[in-house]
């Protein structure tokens, strides 16, 4: 439809995942987040002592957002686009990148951590994850079974009456 | 399409409430959020300015439940319906996979319905959709208040070719509300097993 869609299958999703473990490791961030650009959250891993992180679903719904105005921006601007945004608070840091055109990679991190050490070590991350996002556009399609359509609308019935 | 995960079994859709300014679309919103059981639904976020109107957009993540192994997930947002505010309104309708245009059933909102359906399709072909692509369903909204429009006059100016579900609506005390959303997530959901 409007944006490319994403379909992250179990192997590329064990890999993603893997280079979002790396990261954390190499970083010392709090959260990771790979969000899609409707503002999905496709993989999340945090820090063993992280504290409970925010809702997770609003963190990656007002990131996307975040960046469609910030892209927006940079075409008003004459710029293709801003790829990075940095948000600097007291406490803590939010950092998004892009991963090409379908993804973004998003960190939470403390003031104690080097911003330099997590551009590089993001960088290259999104190296990582950007190839294996380009090997899925060559996925084959979503196929549902016949029944899916039923069984989609047995719990809208129970949930909506 | 909508966002499906295979590896954590999940797909997730995007459903954009669309109208004119102060038509009820964040009234949909705060009654879907009130009534939904906690475990099943997320934090709304609304991005408003001082006075309550909608500045950026209103989020409300729902858990469906589970179809055939993967756990559904909606995401609701509103737009913001005042006509200055169309850059924002471009933005929220990237990646949106079922639209509820909430019309206003107010006497002099007339032009205002038929402003913001024309709005959506341009905003829509400017993302390169027909209109008649993305699964829309029709709510006209405010029947209780006095002196309403006949729902037949502002069909008329929405959907003249009467292609679309519509519902009547009284959002405020939730008329309507889980008729309009059941509609389109049946829509969104049959789409996506016909896998368009």
């Amino acid at each position: 439809m409007i944006e490319p869609s994403l379909a992250l299958y179990g192997d590329a999703f064990e890999r993603v995942d893997g280079h979002l473990e790396e990261l954390l490791g190499a970083t010392g961030v709090r959260y990771c987040l790979l969000v899609d650009r409707k503002g999905f959250v496709l993989s999340h891993k945090e820090a063993l002592w992280a504290p409970r992180p925010p809702a997770l679903d609003s963190v990656a719904t007002l990131v996307a957002s975040n960046a469609a105005a910030t892209a927006a921006l940079a075409n008003m601007l004459g710029e293709r686009t801003f790829s990075e945004q940095i948000h600097q608070g007291e406490q803590g840091t939010l950092y998004v990148e892009s991963v090409g055109d379908s993804a973004l990679l998003t960190l939470i991190f403390d003031v104690s951590v080097p911003l330099g050490r997590v551009k590089v070590h993001t960088k290259k991350t999104i190296a990582q994850v950007a190839a294996i996002l380009v090997e899925l556009e060559a996925a084959p399609p979503v196929q549902f079974s016949d029944d899916f359509s039923s069984g989609a609308n047995a719990l809208l019935d129970d949930l909506f009456g | 399409m909508s966002t499906i995960n295979f590896a954590a079994r999940e797909i997730n859709c995007k459903i954009v409430y669309y109208g004119p300014g102060m038509s009820g679309k964040t009234t949909n919103l705060r009654h879907v959020f009130s009534k939904v059981p906690g475990h099943l639904r997320g934090e709304m976020v609304s991005l408003a300015t001082e006075d309550e109107r909608t500045l950026f957009f209103d989020f409300l993540p729902l858990d469906l439940g589970t179809v055939q192994g993967f756990k559904t997930r909606f995401h609701l947002y509103t737009v913001p319906g005042q006509v200055f505010y169309n850059a924002s309104r471009k933005l929220i309708l990237r990646g949106v996979d079922g639209i509820v245009f909430v019309a206003d059933s107010s006497p002099n909102r007339l032009r205002a319905n038929a402003e913001s359906m024309r709005n959506l399709r341009e905003n829509l072909a400017e993302h390169g959709i027909d209109v008649r692509e993305v699964p829309i369903v029709l709510q006209v909204n405010k029947r209780d208040i006095e002196g309403a429009l006949p729902t037949d006059m502002i069909r008329a100016v929405i959907d003249p070719r009467r292609e679309l579900i519509l519902f009547e609506a009284t959002a405020h005390n939730g008329g309507g509300v889980f008729e309009t959303l059941k509609s389109v997530s049946k829509l969104v959901l049959d789409r996506l097993s016909q896998n368009k």
